[in-house]
This record gives C-alpha cells, sequence and structure tokens, in this order.
C-alpha cells in the first residue's frame, strides 16, 4: 500500500508536467473503484460512467492544485462526490438530495456475486442499500467498500467526524437488522 | 447496549489503534452479548460483499492533443498564479525594481543656495572676513543714505506744497480786504452825494 501510495504521487508529478500516459495510468488505477463509488450512490450505470468522465476530466485540470499527492484519493473521490451531488441538483433542483430515490429498475444493479453467494442475497443487499438515505449509503459505500478513514471520509464529504459517525452508525444498525439474519440463514 | 471498553463499531470498522483492539478482542472473548454484536456485524459486512464491484463498462483515457493541452505559456501562468511563494517572490522583486528605478531617474536635489554663503563663511581667511564685512557695512551705508535722500526729497516736497498753499491763501486774504476797503470808499461817496432837505438836518 506504501509503494502504491509513492508511485501514484510519481505518476502525479510526471502528469503535473504534462505527461498524459502519466495520468492515464493513473486514471487505469482507479477508475474502476470511483465509476462503483459513484455506481452505488447513484444506482444507475450511465450516470456513474459519466461522472466518472467528469471527475476524471476535472481531476486532470485541476492536478497542480493537488498540494500534497500523497491524498490523491480523497482528493479525487471529493471530486466525484461533488460531481455526483451537483447532478442531483440539476435534476430536482426543487428537493432535497436526502429524497432521492433510485429508480426501481435499478434494484437489479448487480448479479456479480452471484457464482459464490445466492442471487438472493445480492438482490436483498441491493434493496437495502437503497432504502438508506443518500448520505448513509455513502458513508456505507466509503467505509465499507472503498475502506476510507474516518478522516479521509471527513474530507471527501466535507463534514465531521461525528457526523461520518452518526450516519454510518444508523446505516449499519439498519443494513444489521435486515441483512444479518438473512446471511446468517444462507450460511447455515 | 454494549458493555465494551471501547466502541464496538468503531472496532468493527477498523479504527481503533492496536492496544485498545487487544483490550476489545480479550473482551469479546469473556462477554457473550458483545460476541453476538460483533458476530451481527460481520455477518452485515459479508452480506454487503455480496455485492461485488462491476467492471466499468467503457474505459477512460486522455489523449495528448495539443488543442486541449494547455499552452507552456499557460501552463507557466498557471503555475505562477498557483503558487503563493511565486507570488510573493515576483511582487518584491517588482518593488525593488521600481525603488531602484526611480532612484536612478530622479534628478539630484537643487543645491540649497541660503546654506551656501554660511558655508562659505566658514572657509575663508579673516582678510577676507574683513574684507566681506567692509562691503556688507558699506552697502548697508549706500543703502541708508538711499533711504535719507529720500525721505528729504520727500519732506522738502511737502514742505513747498505747504508753502504755495499758505502763499495762495495770504493772498486771497489780501485781495479780500482790498476789497472790502474798496467798499467801503464807495459806500461813503455815495452818501456823500445825498442832498440836504431829503436828510432833514438843515432847515
Amino acid at each position: 500500500m506504501i509503494f502504491r501510495a509513492v508511485e501514484d504521487a510519481d505518476l502525479i508529478r510526471q502528469a503535473t508536467r504534462g505527461n498524459v500516459e502519466s495520468f492515464n495510468l493513473l486514471v487505469s488505477r482507479w477508475e474502476k473503484r470511483v465509476y462503483n463509488y459513484l455506481l452505488r450512490i447513484t444506482a444507475n450505470r450511465e450516470d456513474a460512467l459519466d461522472l466518472t468522465q467528469d471527475a476524471f476530466l476535472k481531476a486532470y485540470q485541476n492536478l497542480r492544485k493537488l498540494d500534497d499527492p500523497s491524498r490523491f484519493a480523497p482528493w479525487l473521490y471529493r471530486i466525484a462526490h461533488n460531481e455526483a451531488y451537483s447532478m442531483f441538483r440539476k435534476r430536482r433542483p426543487e428537493s432535497d438530495v436526502d429524497e432521492i430515490e433510485p429508480e426501481a429498475t435499478e434494484t437489479q444493479i448487480t448479479v456479480g456475486g452471484s457464482s459464490i453467494f445466492p442471487i438472493e442475497l445480492s438482490l436483498a443487499v441491493a434493496g437495502a442499500l437503497d432504502r438508506l438515505t443518500v448520505e448513509q449509503r455513502e458513508a456505507v459505500v466509503l467505509k465499507i467498500y472503498q475502506g476510507f478513514k474516518f478522516e479521509e471520509m471527513s474530507e471527501i464529504l466535507s463534514c465531521p467526524v461525528s457526523t461520518i459517525k452518526s450516519r454510518l452508525y444508523t446505516a449499519l444498525e439498519l443494513l444489521k437488522t435486515e441483512l444479518a439474519p438473512m446471511k446468517a440463514r444462507g450460511l447455515s | 447496549m454494549s458493555c465494551s471498553p471501547f466502541d464496538l463499531k468503531e472496532y468493527f470498522l477498523r479504527e481503533l489503534p492496536s492496544p485498545q483492539r487487544f483490550q476489545v478482542e480479550a473482551h469479546v472473548k469473556t462477554c457473550p452479548p458483545c460476541r453476538e454484536e460483533l458476530e451481527r456485524l460481520q455477518l452485515t459486512e459479508a452480506a454487503l460483499f455480496s455485492l461485488r464491484d462491476e467492471e466499468i463498462p467503457q474505459r477512460i483515457a486522455f489523449v495528448s492533443d495539443p488543442i486541449f493541452e494547455p499552452s507552456p505559456l499557460r501552463r507557466w501562468f498557471s503555475g505562477f498564479w498557483g503558487s503563493t511563494a511565486r507570488l510573493g517572490f515576483a511582487s518584491a522583486a517588482m518593488l525593488s525594481a521600481s525603488v531602484l528605478y526611480f532612484a536612478a531617474t530622479r534628478p539630484a536635489p537643487a543645491p540649497d543656495r541660503t546654506a551656501a554663503p554660511t558655508m562659505a563663511a566658514v572657509s575663508p581667511s579673516p582678510k577676507e572676513i574683513q574684507q566681506q564685512i567692509q562691503q556688507a557695512v558699506s552697502k548697508a551705508v549706500a543703502q541708508l543714505e538711499a533711504r535719507q535722500v529720500e525721505t528729504n526729497r520727500q519732506l522738502v516736497a511737502d514742505f513747498e506744497r505747504r508753502s504755495n498753499e499758505e502763499l495762495r491763501s495770504i493772498r486771497w486774504a489780501i485781495g479780500q480786504s482790498d476789497l472790502d476797503r474798496k467798499r467801503a470808499q464807495v459806500s461813503k461817496a455815495m452818501a456823500m452825494y445825498v442832498q440836504p432837505g431829503e436828510s432833514g438836518e438843515v432847515k
């Protein structure tokens, strides 16, 4: 992980000097993670792809503003988060972002785990995540799926660690009530 | 409610430092409710991981197109404005350059003419000083004499003017007394022509 961070920092330095290939290498390392993060919070593949492209374009344009290359990941996710919320506001400017619900057809967004886990469990997880608020879902995605620390999440979401914890713990309680018994049945 | 010495969720989310992690692990071994709570959280996490990451449908790549690439000048300019240190250094350099420019192009201040005699008076010999004093004295005397002559001239002019006026008034007064005298003679002569009967004195 340390070696990876050093290499990313080198690529960032080369990209800031105008080396596009270095940036492309950086993109290839992060595009899948950023795409899946955006997919989980938008629940729409097309939106997630468009937002991923926009996020990397903005990152390329503003790479020189990144003071500390070791903070590239939170910085990149912060851009992706802003892009996603900008899209939410454009689509429903009069409503609160909390109230935005994913499309009903997107409940079946992923069946990739069917070879190992039962498909019902994947659908149940997708449904349980959809029932969370956007903020709660984003907190779960950043912590459980993307593995960020609380401080990094605070930087990405631009809110205090206490707020992050509150959102995450509430979401975990809801998910635990819904998913733990199901998972226990699947294991038994 | 957990009886764990530290937050069980923070332990589960790998946010606790090692010493505290060990304490929670020791506690969980002896506390069935906390162990069950931790197992439920781990089951939830396992269920969440049933949702696998998807591959991105389309790879993202940027091309080095000179149309979209910022020019070297623009890149330098944006880099320049993005750096506070460079901006500060450039401002200081410009300020120094302007100070030097003004120092080089500004004309030298004019010599103080009032101070020159004082400066010159310090160095001359006593003979020169004596000469300068005599010159100054003779100049002052000449000025005084000129002023005196002018004053005298004005006084003489005033005196002549006043004398003329008095002379004119005296002449007028003499003329007036002659006239009165002649009038008296005429009156007297006219009185001698008056007839005696008319006067009533001789009968």
